[in-house]
Order: C-alpha cells, then structure tokens, then sequence
C-alpha cells in the first residue's frame, strides 16, 4: 500500500486522505452561513404575509436577489456536505452508500439549478411562467 | 460486543455485514465500529450535537420548501395564491414553524461546534454550558420570531 507521508499539527494526525479538505469546507460553509441565515430569517419576516405583490417587490432590489441567490447555493452547498456525513456514518455498503449521495448530490443540484433560474427570472422581473416556454 | 464473528454466526459475519456494527478499513480489513447509541448513557453534548444532526436533516426539506416558493411566485400569481394557502394553513403554519425552530437550533448549534472546533470551551463544564445555552437559544429565538409575526399581524391564524 502506498501511504503519503503522515503529517500532525500540534499532535494531531491530519487525514492521509481528503478528510481534512472536507473538515475544512463544512466549516468555511458554516462560517458564511451564520450572517447568511440572520439575514434570510429577516427576510423571511419580511416577506411573511406581503402576499404576490410583496415578493415580486422585495425581488426588484439586486441586493435582496443576489443575496438570496447566494444564500441557496452556500446551503446546498452545505447540505450536501452534511447529509454526506450522515449516510458515510450509517450505510455501511459502498453500492447503496454510493446510491444515495449520488441522489442526495443529483437533489442538490435540482435545487441549485431551478432556485437560480427562478430568482434570476424574478429580479428581471419577467413575466409569469410559463411566458415565452410555449406552453 | 465480540470483536472476532463466531463461527457459523452470520449475522456477525464482518464479510457480508448489514448490522453497520463492522466498518471496513482502507487497508481492506474489517473492524468493528464504536458503540451505537443506546450504548452510551445520554449527556448534554451527546444530546446537543444529536440535535444539530437531526435539525440539519429536517433542514433539507426547508430547501426543497424554498425552491417551491420559488417556483409558485415564478408561475405568477395564481400558483403563488395556491402556495401561501397551503403554507398559510394550521398545518402548514406548523411545519414552518418546526422549521424555524430546526433553524435556530441548527444555527445556534452550529456557532457552538464553530467555537468547539477553533479549540475553545472544550472544559466539561464550558462544553455542557454551551450545549444547554445553544439548545434554550435556539427554542427561544423560534419562539420570539413566531410570536413577533404574529403580534405584527404578519401571519394570522
């Protein structure tokens, strides 16, 4: 078996593997998830209740749509990593483990994809789908 | 809990192993995994990092909850009076609710591991303090957000 050398911080034996970058990235996540959340917690207050019209308003200002962009990314993001550690830690065998992150990773990426179309059609302002798809 | 499978025993058999007690390493060797859950007597860390656990879980449904909200408002006003019906009912003011909740346990949690990990409050005492502190924070943030919505006639019942 080929091994990389083995490394330790401060004692601490660091994965001869990419453990340590995925250990690093859920926290880097969750790091610029904290003010992330406090503002998508204000939004959603502020959104609650404003009915069609509310939201199609708060979605005319760039800053609230890029955020909110941002925002559902770095949790998918996030997500992903998490639900990851999960199934590493219950499903024991690599065919059905490899199954559901790739489910788990293939829902992620939906979500990535039409959460993006749908805001960036919403800041535009465009009209109501499905204007413009043929239907 | 026996480290060697007994002969004939197959449901100890880390070869065809579906009990999860066996993991196998990367050097191709079969190993028994730590004690599962109901080994362990309960304590607050124990209950707290369970929690973030669970509350990053159900979190995921918040996701796919936000791509629907998403999805109504972009098919226009119709679709989107469809979703708040639904959202705005007992039931689903309820789930949202269990998700708001979710979030500021999962928030509060998450700051705690974030202070855990930078090596800080790691003393039994510090660490039992912060578990409690995260858990009482993230039901009283829930609380006071629904109870603001409702006092500023936001949501109504």
């Amino acid at each position: 078996m080929s091994r990389e050398a083995k490394a330790y911080i401060k004692g601490v034996k660091v994965s001869e593997r990419h453990g340590a970058e995925e250990w690093a990235a859920e926290r880097l996540s969750s790091l610029i998830l904290v003010p992330l959340t406090l503002w998508g917690l204000w939004a959603g207050f502020t959104l609650s209740g404003g009915g069609y019209e509310g939201a199609r308003d708060w979605f005319a200002s760039p800053v609230n749509a890029v955020l909110l962009a941002v925002t559902l990314l770095v949790s998918l993001w996030h997500m992903n990593m998490g639900l990851k550690v999960i199934v590493d830690d219950y499903i024991h065998r690599p065919g059905s483990r490899s199954a559901i992150l790739g489910l788990i990773g293939l829902l992620c990426l939906v979500i990535a994809a039409a959460g993006v179309f749908f805001i960036v059609r919403l800041a535009l302002g465009s009209a109501p789908l499905p204007a413009g798809f043929g239907i | 809990m026996s480290s060697s499978p007994l002969s004939g025993d197959t449901s100890n058999d880390p070869a065809d192993d579906q009990t999860g007690r066996f993991v196998r390493q990367p050097n191709g060797r079969p190993r028994p995994l730590s004690p599962h859950l109901q080994i362990w007597r309960w304590h607050v860390t124990m209950a707290a990092s369970i929690l973030n656990r669970m509350t990053g879980s159900a979190l995921s449904v918040g996701a796919v909850l936000i791509a629907l909200w998403l999805l109504a408002l972009a098919f226009g006003p119709d679709s989107y009076a469809t979703f708040t019906g639904w959202m705005g009912s007992p039931l689903g003011l309820l789930v949202w609710f269990g998700l708001t909740l979710a979030l500021f346990l999962h928030l509060a949690g998450g700051i705690r591991h974030l202070i855990w990990d930078a090596g800080a409050g790691l003393s039994l005492k510090t660490a039992d303090a912060l578990s409690w502190a995260s858990m009482i924070l993230g039901v009283v943030g829930a609380v006071a957000f629904w109870v603001l919505l409702f006092a500023s006639g936001r949501v109504l019942l």
